[in-house]
């Protein structure tokens, strides 16, 4: 049995430095940012652990939250307390700022990261939706380059994400909600804290008056993966905001997720809720 | 009427600082895991694969270095291979058959924990699986369809008074209710952990975070092979024990005895809490059924009801738990006609125990949800039904006990409908108004709960403890106590020395109240069946009194030339000469050489009487009172459970420490949050599912709400100082509260906790529950 101590654990303080461990296999380790996650998952024997590993922590260009380009960037180790706390999030991704002051507590928020939470790829990933509302790129670096994902193919299967083994998230990329743009978050914990959502969802909206220009929604927990919901965008966007169109969509919603009962909830509940959550969002705007 | 406040204590009813904080908060305190033990080695288990089978053997790995190691199997026990408790059904080491997944079958000690494990690891199990009972639904469906002799019976009992059946067969229309309650594991902060050495004298000194030091070694007699005298056992500081720790102690106490004295070097076992959610005791699961007759005026006429708990495995002390769940399943109601049956089944999971509460949350449950529905029937508000029915000063319970003194209802109930003006805010409940933004419902429980053991049970164990003159740590003279009695966390060490410097005279930090070690302080008894503060601090008020008038006849041999002394606030008084302090005259009498020390012994009210085959009498030498009101807000688009307020006025005799017992209070309405809303396993494929802090999930400050908290002091004047029980009935009544709240906001009865807007979904939307 391992201990935590016995752990190789190297600090790059460069990227450049990060990325040339990364890429040779005997220097590769396991990338740890906050540890929230990872910690937990070697405590109760789920992923063994590791011989070595890369403490991202100290890599300055992982850190930065910055506007460029008419898009907003968001280092991998920006920690959620971070994006709860800063201009620009607060202006830009109102969504996104919810979903992290939603995570665990103060405490994680403090040392969690937004790029821990989306390699973890747990379909309970609380940032995810709201990362898909706001149509955000991953980019990935190595020495070979960088690549930039949209973050619906970043994300795979359950637990599996688009990283090669020499890459490390280097960014997200969010497309700020527009002016008079409205998200909401939403999230079904099974307690006030340190809550494992049972599901979550984001919506970003454009209306203009009662009239949906633009209508983007994601769940969290109802799939292998955080999703979008196509077909209740499609049935929302361009239409006038009315009752039947919102029982519609509540429907459609039923129709569109395929959740699994698991210790945190059942499977009729989180597809019930799913439609409701959407429901919620719509009787706010 | 006898509330009374008496302004004449100097030291009960104040609010001191508890005498264990400073350590605790510094960190400073030495919980086991904490004490340096030279030599130690650390224990482990083999745990059995299935949760019920044969065992056919059990295979060394010939690979392994078994040299480096010290293993206990059952051929290697010195003594008999059992857990004496209150059934002699248990092996220490299951050799033949297996009952429970996890089940011990050999012992392991090692250098360290890593090798322990490796070792255990090197052991197969071979096996034959046999089908496993795995829950109280099954067990349920046995009783009712006639197949109970397919179940092993751990115990049954029975209460009778009138004739309920009679009644019933005759009555135009019978109201029926079947209720549900789930595990509930303790989730004290410290987990188990037990540490034995052999000593000298031969013989073993055994440690650990115990609630009951008297417990362990009796219970270990017979597998040790040892006289009592030979087995010490000293409590470590215990980190939060919740009845966790009443019993199950004696089996890793029992590890690590066997170990220690077969490698001749300390052992010691700290559970980690995966480990600890695994393999130890939680709150029985129950069922209970109510069928109730109502006369034409609104009065119950009968009440019949039936009770089954899961026992899991083993009888331990599951027939208590019964005993106390039968004894409450209908105490609350004036009723002439009463029938109560309780079973116990065994079942292929871990054996269940103590829990806070003890078999009366499980009671409450289905006797308070029952009574709403009476009270619908009856054509009454649910506070007017409670205020009509309420065993009052006078009343008689099922037992026949007639209620004569301390008895603080209907006070509590009127004061907690009082205040939380629940009559106006009854009409205001939504009963799932469609188009509401958010259901409100308020619901209200009115319960008891009996203090101290059982019948004569206290009569017949005769509690003693004692107290001493001598020094403190500080150096100067003082008090040290003595009794078997432990600090958990709930404030015991603080309260107990309040009521012994009362009785003494002395001030509060004169008296020191060390942990137990049964080699120095007589049987005070457990600390559990909330009767320490009753029992124990009755007991050492009146060593406190003889303690004075010791100290009062010394001083005036010694100090004061023969005259008549009186000590009282920490000073000697005399006719005619200055009043000289305690330390000064005390220095002078230790000074002497003389040992001052007094004893006391427990003694009942003379007129109990408790028929225990019959069950029939004073069931508690008294009772606790209490109600609480719950308001809850159902949010229907989710149908997520928020619960917005607590109000609760309890009569638990008179308060020794207010800021202590409101934290009590406080501590056991949270846990009773989670009992009533989050907190939820089964066992699934031999084990808990729900293993982790992850996964059992427990509430946060942020599902605390809105506490209003009154205490109404109807002291118990047969008992001096006058405390009845307060630690257990701070969970007893909360569920019930919240699920009738739930009802009035949802216009949908859930009859199992916990209450989870799953089980909403299913009862409203899917018609019934999966
Ligand atoms: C008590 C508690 C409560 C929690 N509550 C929540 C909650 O409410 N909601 C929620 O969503 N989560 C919750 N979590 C999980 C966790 O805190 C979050 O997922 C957090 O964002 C993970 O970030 P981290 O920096 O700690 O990740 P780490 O544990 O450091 O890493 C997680 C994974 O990401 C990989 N990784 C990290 N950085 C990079 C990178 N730059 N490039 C590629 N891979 C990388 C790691 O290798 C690892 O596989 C909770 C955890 C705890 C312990």
């Amino acid at each position: 049995m391992k201990t935590l101590e016995e752990i190789f654990c190297r600090q790059p303080e460069t990227l450049n430095e990060a990325l040339t461990l990364l890429s040779d296999e005997a220097t590769r380790g396991v990338l740890l940012s906050g540890g929230t996650d990872l910690v937990v998952q070697w405590q109760a024997g789920a992923v063994p652990m590791p011989e070595q590993v890369i403490d991202l922590s100290a890599v300055p260009e992982l850190k930065e939250i910055s506007a460029q380009d008419g898009c907003l960037r968001i280092g991998a180790c920006v920690t959620h307390a971070a994006i709860r706390n800063h201009a620009l999030t607060r202006e830009a991704l109102p969504a996104l700022v919810a979903a992290c002051a939603s995570i665990g507590a103060r405490q994680i928020q403090s040392r969690g990261t937004l790029g821990g939470n989306v390699a973890n790829a747990s379909p309970a990933g609380d940032a995810s939706p709201a990362l898909l509302v706001a149509d955000a790129r991953v980019v990935t670096a190595s020495l070979a380059g960088e690549r930039c994902i949209p973050m619906n193919e970043f994300l795979l299967d359950y637990r599996k994400i688009d990283r090669h083994p020499d890459e490390l998230i280097l960014r997200f990329e969010l497309t700020p909600c527009p002016q008079g743009g409205i998200e909401r978050f939403c999230k079904i914990g099974t307690r006030g804290a340190q809550a494992i959502s049972k599901v979550m969802g984001a919506c970003r909206v454009v209306m203009h008056g009662k009239d949906i220009q633009h209508m983007a929604l994601a769940l969290g927990s109802v799939a292998a993966t955080a999703i979008r919901l196509p077909e209740t965008e499609k049935l929302l966007a361009g239409k006038t905001l009315c009752e039947e169109l919102v029982d519609e969509a509540e429907a459609c919603v039923l129709r569109e997720v395929h959740p699994i009962a698991d210790i945190r909830s059942t499977a009729e509940y989180r597809r019930w809720v799913s439609g409701r959550i959407v429901r919620g969002f719509l009787e706010s705007l | 009427m006898t509330q009374q406040s008496d302004g004449s204590f100097r030291i009960i009813g104040r609010s001191l600082t508890r005498s264990d904080a400073e350590d605790k908060v510094r960190g400073k305190a030495q919980y086991l895991d904490d004490l340096t033990m030279p030599g130690v080695w650390y224990a482990d288990v083999v745990r059995a694969p299935v949760p019920c089978g044969k065992l056919l053997g059990l295979h060394f790995d010939e690979s392994f270095d078994w040299t480096q190691v010290v293993t206990v199997k059952p051929e290697d026990i010195p003594g008999e291979n059992i857990v004496d408790m209150t059934g002699l059904d248990m092996p220490f080491l299951a050799y033949d058959r297996i009952q429970y997944q996890g089940e011990p079958l050999a012992l392991i000690a090692a250098p360290s924990k890593a090798l322990a494990r490796e070792a255990v690891n090197h052991v197969r199990a071979e096996v034959e699986e046999l089908p496993a009972i795995q829950s109280i639904q099954e067990m349920v469906e046995r009783h009712k369809t006639g197949l109970a002799d397919s179940l092993r019976l751990l115990e049954k009992k029975e209460i009778r008074r009138g004739d309920a059946e009679g009644v019933l067969a005759g009555a135009g229309k019978v109201l029926e209710g079947e209720y549900w309650t789930g595990f509930q594991e303790q989730l004290y902060i410290e987990p188990q952990g037990m540490a034995a050495e052999p000593m000298e004298s031969g013989g073993v000194y055994i440690r650990g975070s115990i609630q009951c030091p008297y417990y362990v070694a009796p219970e270990l007699m017979k597998v040790l092979n040892l006289p009592l005298e030979k087995i010490r056992v000293e409590q470590t500081v215990t980190g939060g024990a919740f009845g966790g720790k009443e019993e199950f102690p004696t089996l890793p106490g029992g590890y690590c005895a066997l170990l220690a004295l077969k490698a001749g070097r300390p052992v010691k076992m700290v559970y980690d809490r995966h480990e600890d959610i695994l393999f130890t005791t939680k709150r029985h699961p129950s069922w209970t059924r109510y069928r109730t007759a109502l006369a034409e005026d609104g009065r119950i006429a009968a009440m019949e009801v039936d009770m089954i708990l899961d026992g899991g495995a083993y009888t331990t002390i599951s027939p208590v738990v019964l005993y106390r769940g039968i004894l409450h399943a209908a105490l609350g109601y004036r009723c002439e006609n009463v029938t109560v049956r309780g079973f116990v089944y065994a079942s292929n999971s871990f054996p269940c125990g103590a829990f806070r509460g003890f078999g009366a949350p499980q009671a409450y449950w289905g006797l308070e949800s029952h009574v709403e529905d009476l009270a619908e029937q009856a054509g009454l508000g649910p506070d007017e039904f409670r205020l009509k029915n309420c065993l009052q000063e006078g009343d008689i319970t099922p037992t026949g006990q007639h209620l004569l003194t301390s008895v603080g209802t209907p006070a509590v109930l009127k004061e907690a409908l009082r205040r939380s003006d629940f009559h106006a805010k009854l009409a205001r409940c939504d009963q799932g108004r469609p188009g509401a933004k958010s259901w409100y419902g308020i619901g209200v429980s009115f319960f008891a709960h009996g203090a101290g053991f059982t019948g004569d049970g206290e009569a017949k164990f005769g509690s003693r403890a004692a107290m001493e003159l001598g020094r403190l740590s500080d150096g100067r003279p003082g008090l040290t106590l003595y009794a078997s009695s432990t600090e958990m966390g709930q404030g015991a060490k603080t309260v107990l020395a309040q009521m012994a410097a009362e009785g003494a005279g002395l001030p509060f930090d004169r008296v020191f109240y060390p942990l137990p070690d049964t080699r120095v302080v007589p049987d005070s008894g457990p600390t559990v069946a909330s009767r320490t503060t009753m029992v124990v601090g009755n007991i050492l008020y009146h060593a406190g009194h003889k303690m004075k008038c010791l100290l009062e006849e010394a001083a005036a041999k010694h100090c004061f030339g023969g005259a008549s002394v009186r000590l009282e606030g920490g000073r000697f008084f005399a006719e005619g000469v200055e009043a000289r302090p305690f330390e000064e005259v005390a220095e002078v009498l230790l000074a002497q050489g003389e040992p001052l020390r007094t004893e006391h012994q427990f003694a009942l009210p003379p007129h109990i009487r408790w028929d225990q085959e019959r069950f029939v009498g004073d069931a508690y030498p008294a009772y606790s009172w209490a109600c609480n009101v719950a308001e809850v807000e159902v949010d229907p688009l989710t149908l997520q459970i928020h619960l917005r307020k607590i109000t609760a006025v309890y009569d638990v005799g008179r308060i020794i420490n207010p800021t202590l017992a409101i934290g009590q209070l406080q501590g056991g309405l949270v846990q009773t949050i989670g009992y009533a809303l989050m907190e939820t396993m089964q066992v699934r494929k031999g084990l808990y599912d729900a293993n982790r802090l992850q996964t059992y999930i427990i509430p946060t400050a942020l599902d605390v709400p809105e506490m209003d908290l009154q205490f109404l002091e109807y002291s118990c004047d047969e008992l001096a100082p006058g405390a009845k029980g307060l630690g257990e009935i701070t969970m007893n009544g909360l569920a019930p509260a919240i699920g009738n709240a739930v009802r009035r906001a949802t216009g949908c009865r859930l009859c199992a906790i916990p209450m989870r807007p799953e089980d909403l979904y299913a009862t409203l939307y899917q018609g019934a529950k999966d």
